[in-house]
Parts: C-alpha cells; sequence; structure tokens
C-alpha cells in the first residue's frame, strides 16, 4: 500500500467516523467540533487530489467563519435536551422518509453505473510546479464568468436583504454617534465668559 | 468647512496616534527613576515609625518600668504587659507582647512611654515564617533594640530638637 | 545554508535506506519542524522578555534585572514557573473540551510556519497557495479561545470568549481585502512570488502603492493576535483576564505561546507582504549594496520582523485599551470601505501600469 493511500483511508475514516459522531452526539457543542473535524478530513481528502484551492477555501469559509458562528449562537442558547428528546417520535417518520429519499438519491448519483472509475477517468497527477488556482481562476473568469457574477450578485443580495431586516431604526432607542463625539471640541461644550466683578475695585 | 476637512486631514494621517507614540519614545530614552530597593534604599525620615524595639540604659539596664501607659494607649490592644518584682524590688515586666498582626504602627505607645524605653525603628522589611512570629516577645524586642542601639540613638538625637 | 541543508538531507537518505526512503522523507518533515519551532519557542520566549523590558522602559522603570546579566534568563525562570504550577480544572467544567483549548490554540499558530518563506528558497513548503493557507489556518486559532470560553463554564471566560468571536470573524475580512490588494499587485498567492515581486531595492517595495493597506493590515493584526490597544479578550480591566480566567499552568503557558508565536507570525507576514521580504533595501544602489552584500538575506528579514514586533510593544505602551464598540465600528465602517476602495484603486494603478509596482 502506498503512502498517498494511506492517507487516504486514514482521512476518510476520520471523515465518515466524526460524520456519524455528529449526528449522535448528545452535546450541541460537541456535534458542531465534529462537525469541523468532518471538515478538516473533507478538506484534506480534496488535497489529496489536488484541489488544494477548494480545501483551502473550504477550511477558511466554512471551518474559520461559519461555524465559529455556529458556536457563537450555540453559546447563546440554553438547548433542555428533554423536550427535543420529547419531540423526537414525533420527527420520526418525517425524518425516516427524508433518510430514504437522501439515501436513493446518492445511491442513484453515487452508484457504480454512474460514478465509478469505468464512468469517470482516473484524476491526471499533475506535477508539483503545476498551479491549481491560475488555471481555477481562468476557466472561473473566462468560461463561467456569467454564472460566478450571477452567483457574487445574489450573494450581495443576500447580504443586504440580511442588513435590512436587522437595521430597522427605532425612535425608542438611544444612540451614540460616535463620530460627533469624537470631532466635538472643548469651545463646543464649554464656554468662556470674562464675568466683571463690581467688588473687586471696593476692596483695592 | 475648512476645520472639517483639517479635521479628516488629521484623522487621517493618524496625527495623534504618532503624537502619543513620540512620547513613549522619548522616555524610552530618558533616564530610568527605579530604586532597586535591597542594593539601594530612599531616606528614611527619622519619624518613620517601623518594627519596635525595647531600649536600654547606657549601664545596661532595661529602661521599661511596666507602668502600662503604653498597652492602656494602645488603640488596637496590640500590647500585653504583665509586671512582677524583681529580686531588688524594683517593678519591671515579665512578659511584654507586641502582636504585629493588630499593630497600627501609629506610635502612641513611643509617644506615651515615660521613659523612652519602647520605640519604633526604622525598619520595615521585616519577615516572619511561622504564625507565633507575628507576636514581638520582650526577649526579641530587646534583642531589636540591641542591634539597632546605633541607629535609634541617632534618629531620635535629630528629632529630639522637634520635640 | 541551503547547501548545508542538502547534504544533509543526502546523509538521512544514506542512513535509513530502506522502504525507498519513505521512512528517511517523514523523519526529515520531522527534523524541518523541530528545527523550525526550537528557534520559534526561543525567540518567543525572549519577546516576552522584550515586551517586559521594553514596556518598562516607556515607563520609566528599568524591567526585569534579576535573573542572570540584565534579567536575560527571565524567560526559562517564567518557563519553570508554569511548568511546575498545578493545573486546576474547574468542577463544573468540561475536561475534554477545557483540554483541547490550548491544543487547539497553540497547534494553529505553528502550523502557519509551515509556510513562511525566511530566505531565498528557505522554507518548510513551498504551498502555491501559502497566503490563502496562511488565511485559513490563522481562522482556525480562534477556536482555541471560544472552546476554552465555553469549556470553561465561568462567566468571565464566556464573556472574553463572545467578544473575541465577532472581533476576530470581523477582521479576518479585512485581512482578507488586504491580501486580496496584495495579491492583485504581485499577481500571485505565493508568498515567495510576493516577495519576489519585490526585488531590488526599497521603492519596488510594496508598502509604497498600498500605504494605507499596510496600516489597516497592521492594526487588523493587533486584533487578530489579541494586541492592545485591542485586546478585549483579556481585559484585565474589565473582565480579569477573559478565557484565561481558568487556566492555569502549562495550559496558560500554551495560550501565551499560542499569542506570542501568531505576533511573531503576523509581524513576518507584514515583511512580506510589504516589506519586501528578505530583500535588502539597499539593493541596486552602487554603493550600498556592494557595502551591504555580505548580510545573509534571512537577517535582512528577521531586522525588519524585529520593528514590527517593536512595533506591537511601542503600541501597547502607549494607548489605552479601545471599547468593544468602537472596535467593531473601526473594522466595520472604515477598513472595510477603505479595502474595498483601494482594491479599486490597485486595479486602476495596475491598467495604467505605474512605477516599478505593476
Amino acid at each position: 500500500m502506498e503512502f498517498e493511500q494511506i492517507l487516504f483511508y486514514v482521512f476518510s475514516f476520520w471523515l465518515i467516523a466524526s460524520s456519524l459522531a455528529m449526528v449522535f452526539s448528545r452535546n450541541t457543542a460537541f456535534s458542531a467540533l465534529f462537525l469541523i473535524l468532518s471538515f478538516f478530513s473533507a478538506a484534506s481528502l480534496w488535497l489529496l487530489l489536488e484541489a488544494e484551492f477548494l480545501a483551502i477555501t473550504l477550511i477558511l469559509v466554512y471551518v474559520g467563519a461559519v461555524m465559529v458562528l455556529f458556536l457563537f449562537v450555540i453559546k447563546m442558547l440554553d438547548i433542555e435536551s428533554s423536550t427535543l428528546r420529547a419531540k423526537f417520535t414525533g420527527y420520526l417518520p418525517v425524518g425516516i422518509g427524508v433518510a430514504i429519499v437522501v439515501i436513493a438519491e446518492m445511491s442513484l448519483v453515487l452508484g457504480s453505473s454512474q460514478f465509478g472509475l469505468g464512468k469517470v477517468a482516473n484524476p491526471i497527477r499533475h506535477s508539483s510546479d503545476y498551479s491549481n488556482i491560475t488555471e481555477l481562476a481562468m476557466e472561473l473568469y473566462t468560461t463561467y464568468v456569467y454564472q460566478f457574477e450571477l452567483a457574487a450578485v445574489l450573494l450581495l443580495i443576500a447580504i443586504i436583504a440580511a442588513i435590512t431586516l436587522i437595521h430597522r431604526i427605532d425612535p425608542r432607542t438611544k444612540k451614540q454617534s460616535i463620530a460627533e463625539q469624537v470631532n466635538t471640541k472643548a469651545s463646543d461644550r464649554v464656554r468662556l465668559v470674562s464675568i466683571s466683578s463690581p467688588n473687586k475695585e471696593d476692596k483695592k | 468647512m475648512l476645520n472639517k476637512f483639517k479635521k479628516i486631514i488629521k484623522d487621517f494621517t493618524l496625527n495623534e496616534l504618532l503624537f502619543g507614540m513620540s512620547v513613549t519614545a522619548k522616555e524610552l530614552v530618558n533616564t530610568k527613576i527605579t530604586v532597586q530597593f535591597p542594593e539601594e534604599r530612599t531616606p528614611i525620615s527619622p519619624r518613620f515609625r517601623g518594627i519596635h524595639a525595647l531600649r536600654r540604659y547606657p549601664n545596661g539596664e532595661e529602661r521599661c518600668i511596666a507602668c502600662k501607659l503604653c498597652e492602656a494607649v494602645c488603640p488596637a490592644n496590640a500590647i500585653t504587659i504583665e509586671s512582677e518584682m524583681r529580686e531588688d524590688g524594683s517593678r519591671r515586666t515579665s512578659q511584654y507582647d507586641i502582636d504585629l498582626f493588630k499593630c497600627i504602627f501609629c506610635g502612641f505607645c513611643e509617644e506615651a512611654c515615660p521613659v523612652d524605653a519602647i520605640v519604633e525603628t526604622q525598619i520595615f522589611d521585616y519577615a516572619f515564617e511561622s504564625r507565633d512570629g507575628s507576636v514581638l516577645t520582650k526577649k526579641r524586642l530587646l534583642e531589636i533594640g540591641e542591634q539597632n542601639k546605633k541607629a535609634i540613638d541617632q534618629t531620635k538625637l535629630e528629632d529630639s530638637k522637634y520635640r | 545554508m541551503m547547501a548545508l541543508w542538502q547534504s544533509f538531507v543526502e546523509l538521512v537518505y544514506e542512513l535509513i535506506p530502506w522502504l525507498d526512503g519513505g521512512v528517511a522523507t517523514v523523519l526529515i518533515i520531522l527534523i524541518k519542524g523541530v528545527a523550525l519551532i526550537l528557534p520559534l519557542i526561543i525567540m518567543m520566549a525572549y519577546m516576552t522578555y522584550a515586551e517586559r523590558k521594553v514596556i518598562g522602559y516607556m515607563q520609566l522603570r528599568i524591567g526585569p534585572n534579576r535573573v542572570g546579566p540584565i534579567g536575560l534568563l527571565q524567560p526559562f525562570a517564567d518557563v519553570f514557573k508554569m511548568l511546575f504550577k498545578e493545573i486546576i480544572f474547574p468542577s463544573k467544567a468540561n475536561i475534554y473540551l477545557f483540554l483541547l483549548a490550548p491544543i487547539l490554540a497553540f497547534v494553529p499558530a505553528v502550523a502557519i510556519w509551515a509556510v513562511i518563506p525566511l530566505g531565498e528558497g528557505f522554507y518548510i513548503t513551498n504551498l502555491d497557495i501559502s497566503l490563502l493557507y496562511v488565511l485559513a489556518i490563522g481562522s482556525v486559532g480562534v477556536y482555541g479561545i471560544i472552546i476554552a470560553g465555553w469549556a470553561s463554564n465561568s462567566k468571565y471566560p464566556l464573556l472574553g470568549a463572545l467578544r473575541s468571536t465577532a472581533l476576530l470573524v470581523s477582521y479576518e475580512i479585512v485581512i482578507g481585502f488586504v491580501a486580496v490588494t496584495v495579491v492583485m499587485v504581485a499577481s500571485s498567492v505565493n508568498l515567495n512570488e510576493i516577495v519576489a515581486g519585490q526585488k531590488g531595492g526599497a521603492w519596488n517595495w510594496y508598502f509604497i502603492p498600498l500605504f494605507p493597506m499596510m496600516i489597516v493590515f497592521w492594526i487588523s493584526a493587533l486584533t487578530e493576535t489579541n494586541r492592545a490597544p485591542f485586546d478585549v479578550v483579556e481585559g484585565e480591566s474589565e473582565i480579569v483576564g477573559g478565557t484565561h480566567v481558568e487556566y492555569s499552568g502549562m495550559c496558560f503557558a500554551l495560550f501565551f505561546m499560542a499569542e506570542y508565536i501568531n505576533m511573531i507570525m503576523m509581524a513576518a507576514l507584514a515583511v512580506l507582504m510589504f516589506f519586501g521580504g528578505w530583500h535588502s533595501p539597499f539593493e541596486g544602489i552602487p554603493y550600498l549594496d556592494d557595502l551591504f552584500a555580505f548580510v545573509p538575506d534571512i537577517m535582512w528579514l528577521l531586522a525588519k520582523m524585529s520593528f514590527f514586533l517593536f512595533l506591537y510593544l511601542w503600541i501597547r505602551a502607549t494607548f489605552p485599551r479601545f471599547r468593544y464598540d468602537q472596535i467593531m465600528r473601526l473594522c466595520w465602517k472604515v477598513f472595510l470601505p477603505l479595502t474595498i476602495l483601494w482594491i479599486f484603486v490597485v486595479a486602476i494603478l495596475t491598467q495604467l501600469g505605474v512605477g516599478p509596482w505593476f
């Protein structure tokens, strides 16, 4: 067995193990952390496929940002497992139905009739000076530039929508304008006046 | 308008931050004022109230006559005195304890003493390793007086003209 | 230096002839790792010493001077103190995550150094996307803080972790945009090639066309490494030490080391991206170039890094801590628009082909 194959099996094992642990873990925080581990394993598998840009992006976006916010939310929530368990049987039929559909779809797509070595050729190994990211950029900005820009605009719309949902100006809230505070000079707040005291002359 | 423009320029060139950093940079090369304690000491006033000591007369006779004025005046009740008659018929202390955990170093005992027996020295860097070390017994107090006789006499002399 | 290394590698291959050199490859990777981590840890140890000394001097004190001549052995005294201290577990803490947190903080901090080049052809790996790798692994470091805050089961660590989470995620975006401008100028994501683009004298360095980005990057770097004046994660005066409250002994030391190794990494990154990496500032000047020809390239890198490390301490000694909401405002309302604006400026400058940079 080659070194790369050993690595493949190690990472695959961790991917499956951590995914299962994520599903079966009772502690939500543990679930999130197992999901992070499975992301890492998937990224390592992609690295073995020479898809280093995708692997790094997976870590940067999902591990570095999305899962951080997940954990952020989990920390704030007060999850009571007893209520979740009470609802479990109610959701069970729907859950089983969805699971069967997913398994059927996956087996159709990833079955040996569709996804075997016979159908998809073994990826070509490139030399170490082959720049994956340049090839990807060339494809994205020439062949698929239209779709790429559309996706970007879609994300932008999502961002603006999220901000407008949150950003309501409530007249009851009191806010401080930091720019105004910082720009204040002493002369804006304090007025120095010279007062002539009438008794001064008498005392002399 | 012009002022606002000036303000923007000032903000974006980080003017005030750089000024602040120039101050610390100047202090970096300035003369340091640290006193390296065990080797160097700052001057101490002759009226400094440090750890206590019992004094003796030049002929070796202990000064304390067990009048218990210090015990009475002590605001923290730190002093405990027992007295008895010595063989020669004079009244002397058999026990003279100062609890340093109680003592607030006010110096009233020193002021009250009619024979200048109990004094407070300039020693402030003392330490003890056991709990009962916090109680200064008569023996220990006399020892401190013996060991620092010169310094005590010197400071009392210096201070005497203002009393 | 590289020739010496090459002969050493061949020696290792000859000593271990079995398994087609497979074991030797692993062994060489291990040796490389140790050769990187040991100087890094010593550098980190002396960074703490320098910090205490420099901040002391700026406050008219003299800093540590008891252990060894002028206190030079102080870091070792600190290490031994940390090693022999008891690790205390809070009674209701989640023990696995509690122990995992310092490891998760420390490992990414060291792992980043795998791709940081220290000289011409002097690196552990020459990854094609090394700048992205640095950003990605750097963003993993935040988990140490989050998990520490959550697993301690204590209020101050949780507050510190909550503060840091939002902060680090926000500033990663800014650092990402700054990196984009650098990548646009250098037209490569490889740190080696970014440095190669700055060859030939100080006027070729990228800090000239990207000057505002350099300042934005440095301020963001202060935030990313939780340094004063942005150290709201620790915030000694408000939340007594943030995520570190419940940690003691070696567990705390790991957090501490991670912070300092990240500081050194950020300084190295600033030099590589904006200040010509290991290139001498006098390259191309007739007389000075020859005069400084004897200086090895890694020395230039270390000299430039030292300035930035000093800047960390200088800034810490000068400024009071930012209020949390003002840091967020600075990120989203000042830095982010500025970086996006500068991306357009760089795009225009690239099209015009201005100066020696584009």
